[in-house]
């Protein structure tokens, strides 16, 4: 075991040294740059053997990666918001033709207006392509999750591409401490990766390409199927993760004080770990509170949401992210999954976005309205403080035309 | 968990600061949590900087805005460094001239002056033409926090600066502890 004080971007880089990696290709963008700095530096020292292909833009780095894969290499990268955006296309591209890989996100807020701080936006706007995606809250967590996310990406019964995000700033550029695993405790935890197929001009394939409507579906199954089956996949990883250094930070969900709580809160990557102390603190007043962090947005921890929510008088789903024209993805997700099963009053704050400071005490108020009985509507927005300023942009736009 | 506010100019260190305090932290025995205020940050703009030391693990990710020490690394950010948030009993640690005293007797506070301009200009400590006023800062710090000794600031500097830097920087630090001064107030002590 290997001690560092770092910002959480060096700590990945050297999570991914130990995973093996051997091709990393990635285009430089804040708050992620210092990941993919540390990588070319530890490459350049000879520390890493690795091949690192730069390119022009994000898009060629994902096209990167799937080459890579493509011929068996364990390739990894890393990106943010409009990078991640950027790569949109071809993150269908890898999922749709089931090629494992690791791709860190630093989670920034879409622009404009250009916003470079925290928000889970950019990473919940490429929900559905069939990458699996994992949110962390720590330093240690992301280490620990980088490491796992090979092992679940190449799992036989899963063979999808896995996205690990934290976020920015908050975590990204923060100093904290986090253990790293031994080389020869990883590479018990993470065989070398065989793929599943790869190209070979020995034994020439096609592979991705034109299918018709009496197979696409078929396809389409399959990757459902394999989300479905990574679920016991992400939580074996992480109990085996446990034997082998004794950290876990939960697997599909981590909950903290949920049994006996009668109310709880949900939330996702740094956020969740500041509802944590709110719950400390809401416990210290009397109130029966918990949390629900949710790991794995996808896949979706469906049967934990039942099973830990059901039951209870209230719940606070919090969003960094807001699905425009409905509500807090996470929030819909969370309604989803408890629809016909359990019975739960459940509300929605939507707040951090672009960075906003969310303190613990500004998640308790909202928490105590909801014990009160206070609470009205359905979705708040409980950081927004609208100044002159923004109602004297409002007022000329509704004046426009 | 003690919890402390930087408040710099960019240029004077103010993140290297906080870095070289987590690691100070953490030979210490703390749990540490550093983190920078990142913003579109130019030289010579304030800029901002939060430290959480914890013998438990630290979960707390949002601002500090009741801060149990509150530094600030050019004296004219002090107005500026008051209006964000601080406690009855928040100790004050300024980068100031020592004759400047009259201006912090008034303060509800516990208030402590380093000459950590003079003390870098003294020993050509720059980091591109601005005094390089986080070291001193550095020594003063472990002075009135008593969270970290000099032995381990110490330390830290030698693990991290080298060159002709390093000699420099450890006086620089040594200067800034030795040197602090506490604005009398009620007659107490500096510590207790």
């Amino acid at each position: 075991m290997s001690r560092m004080v770092d910002i959480a971007n060096h700590i990945v880089a050297h999570a991914v040294k130990l995973a093996r990696v051997g091709v990393v290709s990635a285009y430089p963008i804040t708050p992620q740059t210092q990941v993919i700095e540390e990588i070319s530096r530890l490459i350049e020292s000879g520390e890493m053997d690795c091949e690192y292909i730069p390119v022009e833009s994000e898009h060629s780095a994902m096209a990167a990666l799937i080459g890579a894969a493509a011929v068996g290499v364990r390739a990894f990268s890393a990106t943010s918001a409009h990078g991640l955006a950027y790569m949109h296309e071809l993150l269908h591209w890898a999922a749709g033709v089931r090629l494992p890989m690791v791709m860190a996100n630093v989670n920034r807020a879409m622009g404009p207006g250009w916003n470079i701080w925290c928000d889970h936006q950019d990473t919940v706007s490429q929900r559905d392509t069939g990458w699996i995606q994992l949110y962390c809250a720590s330093h240690q967590e992301i280490a620990d999750t980088v490491i796992q996310a090979f092992r679940i990406s190449e799992d036989p019964r899963v063979i999808l591409p896995v996205m690990v995000n934290y976020d920015a700033f908050v975590l990204s550029h923060s100093y904290m401490q986090a253990d790293l695993p031994e080389q020869e405790e990883v590479d018990r935890f993470l065989p070398p990766f065989r793929s599943a197929w790869r190209l070979d001009v020995e034994n020439p394939l096609t592979h991705g390409s034109v299918i018709y409507p009496g197979d696409y579906e078929e396809v389409r199954l399959s990757m459902q199927q394999a989300h479905d089956a990574a679920r016991s996949v992400i939580a074996e990883a992480a109990e085996e993760y446990r034997g082998l250094t004794g950290r876990h930070h939960g697997a599909l969900v981590e909950a903290y004080h949920i049994e006996g709580a009668e109310f709880a809160l949900v939330a996702m990557g740094s956020l969740a770990s500041e509802c944590r102390v709110a719950v400390d603190a809401l416990r210290e007043e009397g109130l029966a509170a918990g949390l629900v962090r949710v790991r794995s947005y996808r896949p979706f921890p469906r049967e934990e949401m039942v099973e830990l929510l059901g039951g209870l008088k209230g719940v606070l789903v919090i969003d960094r992210d807001i699905s425009f024209g409905m509500e807090g993805a996470l929030y819909s997700d969370c309604k989803a999954a408890l629809y016909g099963r359990a019975e739960v009053p459940i509300f929605n704050a939507v707040a951090g976005l672009g960075g906003r400071d969310v303190p613990y005490t500004t998640i308790m108020d909202e928490m105590r309205s909801i014990v009160r009985g206070e609470r009205r509507e359905a979705v708040s927005w409980p950081t927004v403080c609208l100044n002159d300023h923004h109602l004297a942009s409002r007022e000329g736009m509704s004046r426009c035309g | 968990m003690v919890e402390i506010r930087f408040h710099g100019l960019g240029g004077q260190g103010a993140v290297t600061l906080v870095r070289l305090l987590a690691l100070a932290g953490d030979k210490a025995g703390w749990y540490v949590q550093a983190a920078p205020f990142f913003g579109a940050e130019r030289r010579g703009a304030p800029v901002k900087t939060f430290l959480r030391f914890s013998e438990s693990p630290i979960y707390r990710v949002s601002q500090i805005y009741r801060p149990d020490m509150l530094v600030v690394m050019s004296d004219s950010l002090l107005d500026l460094a008051l209006s964000d948030g601080v406690r009855e009993d928040t100790v004050l640690l300024v980068n100031d001239a020592m004759d400047s005293e009259s201006r912090y007797a008034g303060l509800p506070f516990r208030a402590h002056l380093v000459d950590a301009t003079s003390i870098a200009m003294d020993l050509g400590l720059e980091v591109e033409g601005m005094p390089a006023v986080n070291i001193p800062v550095y020594g003063a710090i472990s002075y009135v926090s008593n969270l970290v000794s000099l032995e381990v600031i110490t330390e830290v500097i030698r693990e991290n600066i080298s060159g002709p830097r390093l000699e420099k920087s450890m006086e620089a630090a040594r200067r800034g502890f030795t040197s602090v001064r506490e604005v009398r107030k009620k007659g107490k002590a500096v510590r207790s």
